[in-house]
């Protein structure tokens, strides 16, 4: 009934150390790829817990030689498509040429958004700490963004534009921070 | 290759996009991200993505940035609330104070709404628009704001070997404090105002809090450390107001003659004197009142009132003899062979995502793999725990065999109960003879055994044993022991917490000699939920420190003794 017989196969255990570093290090990247396919973050959330499952389950399937994190976006796409069939798809979810399309240059740009990713880290440390609390305040787990904002009547408007301009700077420095890096 | 801005036109050519149109872009992709794109903004947004790979990648740095930023705010994001009001309109000191998530009834959405209060601080600076947040704050979580705006003053941020003689003789290091007196017997407790003035008491002594800029001070030793944002905060000792003006000072109240003595260790301290004129006390001054007499004193004397930085020593050497205690106590506790498995949460240099099977001689099939959750501080400084927070945390583990009974025991810091059902160890879906523990959302242990029907699937026929209400906000944020035993040839459970029995029954369902098994199963987390299972979403929200599993039921005077052995304090 419930049990997966699959899922029983005792593995041996260095397999799953393997696996656990594979996956946790490719996570942040795995999250970023789901949220160009799925309507929120929450759904990101869900969408991770099965994928975690399915790639475990499937590991042994998988080619250490390959790159796990194309096997494991693989399996996300799958998971995320299952997830927005459930959900009878929502108005926030493009459609699936786009999906096809985004789906494919992400993994293409892996190696370049992992370093974009990084670049952000190191701008997001130069802010002062106010603008960090302010970042922190938006984006704290379970927030949704209009939510906060929604409660703001007319500074709203204020919040948003200030998290807008936050963003926007925060891209630009990674971009230079990223071309110095290149460069050096 | 196709052009983005087709549809009005386009520019055709080159295989670009329309570079005036990307600003358009970048806004509409934030309103994407944020949730408030209207429908035909969407439908804009989806040609441009079509049309142009500019645009798309554009999604994707935004999407990295999004990310990065969740990573970093879920970082930081156990800073718990402060309490906003009664507060001046100014920016509060670093340190966060704990107040416990979500109290029954309460959505469990509310606690998202409990900011840190120095970010609610310097977002009012930022925007000017302070008031938004507190509004949004009150209308979202009602109930629970109202009680603890009105009450809450201070934290207890340690308490060191402390007796309290009043009400609430359960008071610990992390809890709130209400205004009300606080009446210590001995040892140490160090109070923070909400306002930011930090107060160590020595027993014996008598405190009452009136708000977070005010105390009296009734009898006994008592230290204040005052920082800029919380000048003017007063303390008032018998005949005499203290009004501080950043600083650090001692008080001292004889309660036989109400006599007193004030000690200006740092800074400046007005003293007012009933009826009589002020007095300003400087640094290395000091003041004894007795009745209507005033009398300077020759020299302070610094080291008849406990520093902070003494009772950090004193607390951190506590923390390490109970740490050495419980080392000691381990080692023959994991020769136990009762033993199917015990996690003591130790980290491993070599590999910390795999937890060892501490048991002696170890089992390594039992080895557990940890999957998201994180690393941090146990029941001690120098103790490892697991912090389980996301939908994704969890540790694997893998059981092999069959029992006829078994005890479940484990540290647990719960933070908050967001789930219907929260994991503490649940087997990989639901099968015959499988054990779930888990803790229910309104603070109930509930541990159950899968025992379907086979010719009639529909029925459920599993042993579902509930305790009482354990956790509550006034326990959850600490740590506690929990245990639960259960043997097939009585069929009786009974569940433990911090030693004590809170439940014993047998399920009217129960049959004897029925097997017991593992087999695949996580910690903090549901591996392999039912299918269209109501509630497939189980994680655990919090720490844990020490897990075993015994192939007995053990007795209530020895589970009373693991919990003496390992217990913080």
């Amino acid at each position: 009934m419930s049990s997966d017989a699959s899922a029983s196969l005792p593995q041996p255990p260095e397999h799953y150390e393997t696996f656990v570093r594979l996956f946790v290090h490719h996570e942040g990247r795995l999250r970023g790829f789901l949220r160009t396919l799925v309507r929120d973050w929450d759904d990101v959330d869900e969408v991770m817990q099965e994928t975690s499952l399915v790639a475990w389950r499937k590991f042994s399937q998988f080619d250490p030689d390959t790159n796990f994190m194309a096997w494991a976006a693989a399996i996300a796409r799958f998971e995320a498509l299952k997830h927005l069939r459930k959900q009878s798809r929502d108005r926030l979810v493009f459609n699936d040429d786009i999906l096809d399309l985004l789906a494919e240059e992400s993994l293409e740009e892996v190696d370049s958004l992992e370093r974009h990713r990084s670049a952000l880290g190191k701008c997001l440390e130069k802010l002062d700490s106010r603008q960090k609390e302010l970042l922190q305040l938006a984006y704290q787990p379970g927030v949704k963004f209009h939510e906060v904002a929604a409660q703001a009547g007319k500074s709203a408007q204020a919040f948003y534009k200030t998290i807008q301009r936050m963003r926007a700077a925060l891209l630009q420095c990674a971009e230079k921070q990223m071309q110095a890096e290149a460069a050096t | 290759m196709a052009t983005f801005g087709n549809s009005d036109g386009g520019n055709g050519g080159g295989g670009g996009c329309n570079p005036g149109k990307l600003p358009e872009a970048s806004r509409l992709i934030g309103e994407w991200l944020s949730g408030s794109i209207t429908p035909a903004d969407f439908d804009l947004l989806q040609t441009m993505l079509q049309d142009c790979s500019e645009v798309r990648r554009m999604l994707r740095e935004e999407v990295n940035l999004e990310q990065v930023l969740r990573e970093n705010a879920s970082v930081t994001a156990d800073l718990k609330a402060w309490n906003p009001e009664g507060l001046p309109d100014h920016e509060g000191e670093g340190e966060a104070a704990a107040i416990p998530f979500p109290d029954q009834g309460t959505k469990a959405r509310a606690k998202k709404y409990w900011i840190s209060w120095a970010a609610a601080a310097s977002m009012a600076v930022l925007l000017s628009a302070g008031t938004f947040l507190w509004g949004g704050r009150h209308a979202l979580s009602k109930d629970l704001v109202q009680e603890e705006t009105n009450r809450g003053c201070a934290i207890l941020t340690h308490v060191v070997n402390a007796e309290w003689l009043d009400d609430d003789n359960s008071r610990r290091t992390g809890d709130t404090v209400n205004s009300g007196m606080l009446k210590l017997a001995c040892g140490f407790a160090q109070v923070e105002f909400f306002s930011g003035a930090t107060l160590l008491m020595e027993g014996d002594a008598e405190l009452e809090i009136v708000s977070p800029w005010e105390a009296i001070c009734h009898s006994g030793k008592v230290r204040v450390r005052v920082p800029p944002p919380a000048r003017g905060f007063l303390l008032h000792a018998p005949g005499m107001k203290l009004v501080d003006l950043g600083t650090e000072f001692g008080v001292q109240v004889n309660p036989e003659d109400l006599s007193s003595e004030v000690h200006v260790f740092e800074g400046e301290v007005e003293a007012h004197p009933t009826n009589q004129d002020l007095i300003s006390l400087k640094q290395g001054m000091g003041l004894y009142k007795e009745g209507n007499k005033v009398a300077p004193l020759p020299g302070v004397r610094p080291d008849d009132f406990m520093g902070m930085e003494r009772l950090d020593a004193i607390t951190a050497t506590r923390a390490k003899a109970r740490y050495d205690a419980w080392a000691t106590w381990k080692k023959d506790m994991c020769g136990d062979e009762r033993l199917v498995v015990y996690f003591p949460f130790e980290r491993q240099g070599k590999w910390q995502r795999m937890i060892g099977n501490g048991c002696n001689p170890c089992n390594p099939d039992r080895n557990g793999g940890v999957v998201g959750a994180r690393w941090t501080q146990g029941r001690w400084p120098m103790k490892d725990a697991l912090e389980f927070k996301r939908p994704g945390d969890r540790v694997r583990l893998r059981i092999d065999g069959e029992y006829e009974a078994l005890t479940l025991t484990c540290w647990v810091k719960v933070d908050g109960l967001d789930r219907k059902f929260n994991a503490l160890l649940l087997t990989d879906g639901y099968d015959a003879g499988e054990p779930h523990w888990q803790i229910t959302q309104d603070g109930k242990l509930m541990f159950s055994i899968a025992y379907p029907d086979e010719e009639h699937p529909e029925v459920k026929r599993n042993q579902v044993h509930l305790s009482p209400v354990v956790f509550n906000r006034s326990n959850i944020g600490r740590w506690h022991q929990l245990a639960v035993t259960y043997d097939n040839c009585s069929g009786e459970v009974i569940q433990f917490v911090d030693g004590k029995e809170v439940s014993r029954e047998v399920s009217p369902l129960y049959q004897p000699g029925r097997k017991i098994v593992y087999g695949a199963c996580e910690l903090g987390n549901w591996g392999l939920p039912l299918q269209d299972h109501q509630f497939p979403v189980r994680n655990l929200n919090g720490c844990m420190d020490e897990f075993a599993i015994y192939q007995i039921a053990l007795a209530g005077d020895e589970l009373k003794k693991i919990y003496e052995a390992s217990k913080p304090e």
